[in-house]
This record gives structure tokens, sequence and C-alpha cells, in this order.
């Protein structure tokens, strides 16, 4: 592996210090789209880690995705994942968004996030709780730290 | 010749422009945070998130014009950058300063809100139409009062130099109290013109999801929100220069006042930006109209008639 020169390792850490992230509902009851909301509010103040919720694709760099997808949201979350520009990560927040949840092999739902998108990160709970997703960011970049950590050496 | 490209490049050109925007976007972003109660981002913030999207892909729509999409964000920053130097910035003097430069600095900050609203416009996306309709809309409310606001002290100092005024208010200092209307003129108009909190609806991200940069993303966008910042750094300035006249002989101290100028006008934003709402576009025009225009009139006329009483 080629050594990697000063700008491409202060790309990576610029990555892992500025998450914009942008939130879609791919189906979810609304429970863990309010815990998303939450997570966004003063009280826990996700800009200590450089979060921005954004509210175009464009600009985003994590999908925060909430819910089982249906069939009517598939599409659609395809779209904007791919109006998002490369590096992107996806957060599958909920049970449901992990796996289908109590919706899984319903005749209108497609399943978990990760048939239809690749999926960076899970955060189960039912509703999953605003710290639970704060960790769970701080865990996805603490991997990504790691990883490039580990194409230096 | 030497001096003069060290002077465009390097201080108090675009390099020292560049590195005081991402300190004064972070000095806003942290005043911000710490009104709501919250630690807020850290130091690096700002030039954390400039790298990010000079890193990422750069999505250029399929049917914009691509010329002129990929121009709009370095003809915004060129503006904004040749704008500041013809502000003071460590004394009464400008960097080349001439008769008429607040005329031409004004002008050159209204180039921005040209480019947005063409950025959005060309940018084929509904949302970004919206945001470029509303970007004019509230230029055509707020520029007539920054304008009157800016050039009433002008008038009583009797020069269109930026530095002029501010040798003017420097011999008279008490004198500025009574440009005080202006002041609240230009700091509720620089608002718009910034499109900060209570006028952001050009970009309400919650509405109109970001207005006229809807299309825009990784390096072009980069350098939009480089343009931004700056923005606010010459405003800033120009504000300082004209309504703080408060200078010094020795450039360091010089320097520090400017400084601190900035940092006062910056405040007072980030103040205003965490005690306000939005207000809807026909609220703003009619606000603009109905009570701004009038006020920076009344200081016109008011310092019209001064002239001919005060001993000057």
């Amino acid at each position: 592996m080629a050594k990697r020169n000063i700008i491409e390792k202060a790309i990576d850490w610029s990555r892992r210090k500025s998450p914009w992230i942008i939130h879609f509902n791919a189906g979810a009851c609304n429970g863990c789209d309010i815990e998303v909301v939450d997570a966004l509010t003063p009280r826990y103040d996700v800009e200590r880690f450089g979060m921005l919720l954004k509210g175009t694709p464009r600009h985003a760099d994590v999908l925060v995705c909430t819910g089982a997808v249906t069939l009517q949201t598939r599409d659609r979350l395809k779209r904007i994942y791919e109006q998002m520009p490369e590096p992107k990560f996806v957060l599958a927040v909920g049970t449901c968004a992990c796996s289908g949840g109590i919706f899984e092999d319903c005749y209108c739902v497609s399943g978990g996030m990760d048939t239809v998108v690749p999926v960076s990160a899970y955060i189960p709970g039912c509703a999953a709780r605003p710290e639970a997703i704060l960790d769970a960011v701080v865990k996805l970049l603490t991997s990504l730290e790691k990883s490039q950590k580990a194409i230096d050496n | 010749m030497a001096l003069a490209i060290f002077n465009i490049l390097v201080f108090p050109g675009f390099l020292f422009l560049s590195v005081y925007a991402l300190a004064l976007e972070y000095v806003d972003r942290k005043m911000y945070a710490r009104l709501q109660n919250r630690k807020g981002p850290p130091w690096f913030q700002p030039l954390a998130d400039f790298i990010k999207l000079l890193g990422k892909e750069t999505i250029i729509p399929a049917d914009v014009d691509k010329p002129v999409f990929k121009l709009l964000p370095v003809f915004t920053l060129a503006a904004v950058t040749s704008a500041f130097l013809y502000v003071p910035i460590w004394g009464t003097n400008s960097l080349f300063p001439f008769e008429g430069d607040l005329i031409v600095v004004l002008y050159l900050l209204t180039i921005p809100t040209l480019t947005f609203f063409l950025a959005g416009w060309l940018s084929n996306s509904l949302y970004g139409a919206i945001g470029s309709v509303r970007t004019v809309t509230q230029l055509f409310s707020y520029e007539v009062p920054l304008f009157m606001a800016l050039l009433s002290p002008a008038i009583l100092a009797d020069t269109w130099k930026i530095s002029g005024m501010a040798e003017f208010y420097q011999a008279h200092p008490l004198y500025i109290l009574l440009n005080l209307p202006a002041f609240i003129v230009a700091i509720i108009a620089i608002q718009g013109k910034l499109e900060r909190v209570p006028f952001d609806s050009p970009e309400a991200e919650t509405e109109i999801v970001a207005g006229s940069f809807v299309e825009y993303s990784g390096r072009l966008f980069a350098i939009f929100r480089m343009a931004i910042a700056a923005e606010l750094v010459v405003v800033a300035s120009l504000a300082g220069a004209i309504f703080f006249p408060v200078f010094a002989a020795n450039p360091w101290l010089g320097f520090l006042i400017y400084l601190l100028k900035t940092l006062i006008i910056v405040a007072i934003l980030a103040v205003f930006k965490s005690i306000m709402a939005r207000i809807r576009i026909d609220q703003m025009v009619m606000f603009c109209w109905r009570y701004l225009a009038p006020l920076a009139i009344l200081q016109i006329i008011i310092n019209l008639l001064l002239k001919g009483v005060l001993p000057i």
C-alpha cells in the first residue's frame, strides 16, 4: 500500500470531523423520527461532533434513515442515496430500519434498509434513543478513523 | 508592484480574508451555541467543513449550463475579495483609496446576491428557483435602506471615500452618535444581505431545502460557503469602519482595534440570530419598506439639516 500524502490525510481528518446529515423517513411510524429530531436539539448538541442537519442530499455525508422500506419509498430512497456525493454513509435508525422489524414479510414492505442501500451502521431500538443515535455516529466515525489508520500502517 | 501583489493575495487580501472568514464563522457558530446553552463546535470546525467539501465529489446536474454553473462560486468569491481591498483594516486608509470607493464596495457587495440568484435559477431545480426569486425580492427590500444608511454618514462627512469618512469621524468622534438611526438600519439590513436568521427565507432549509444552493455540492459549494463567510467579514469591516470611527496610528494597535470592531458586529449578529425566528418574505418586504426605509430617509434629512448647522 502506497503511503498517502498529507492532503489525503487532511481530507480523511476533515471527513471524520464534519459529518453532515440528512434525515429520511422510509416508512417509519414517526417514533424514530421524533427521536432523530430530539437528538438534533440543543440538549444533545450534535454540533460538538461537527454534525449539521442539511435539507438537500447534495450537501449531506450521512443519510439517517428510519423505518422499514415500503415499496412506495424504495425508489425514492434509492434516488436520495444516489443524489448524495461520494463518500457517503447510511445509518439505519430503529429496529424496522435494521431488519424490517414487525413489518418483516409484510406484503408492501421490502424489508430493512440494507435491502435497498448499503448500510454503515445499525441502531436497534423501538424507538432508538437519541443517546443511541449519537453513540452510533461516534462509533461510525471512530471505525472510520481506525480503518484510515490501518491503511496508513 | 510586488508589494501590491502581496497585498492582494496575502495580507490584507485573499489569504487573510479566507482565514479571518473561517475564524469569524467559528465565533458566530460558537456564540450561537453558547446562547442556546450548548457546547458548540470545536475551533477547527469551519476549516474541517471547508476541507471536507473540497474533498467531496462534485455533482453537476445534466441539464445546467456547465461553464456558468462552475464559474458562479468563483465569481462570488472574487467580488467579495475585491470589495475587501477598499475597506480600511489597520488605519483610516484602505489599500487603494479613491473618491467614490464606498459606492464601489456597495456595488461589489451586491454581486453575491445576483450570483445567488443565477445559481438557483440556472440549477433547474424548483427549490432553487423559489430561493432565487426570494433572494431578489429580498434584495429589493433591504438594498435601498442599506445604501441610504451607509451613505448618510458620508453626507455629513462630505466625502464618498471610506478613508475620508473615517478621518472625518475620527476628528469629530461625537458626530457618530448622530448616525445612530443609520447604524440600527444598517445592522438590520446587513442581516438581510447576509441572509441571516430573521431574513433567511431565501435559503430556508425547512421549507425550500437550501434555496439557491440546492444543486451545489463538493468543491463548488465549498467556494460558495467561503464567499458567504468572507462577505460577513467584509460587511462587518465596512460597518466597523463607518460606524465605529476608532483608529490608531500604530498599525498593530490599529489591527487589534479592527479585530475588536468586527467581533462586536458579529456578536450583535449572533445575538439576533439566536433570539429571532425566521419571518416570511412578505413580512420582510413590508418591514423593510414600512419601517427601515423611512428611518433611513429620516437619517438623511437629519444629516442634511445638521450639515448647515454644525461647525465642520
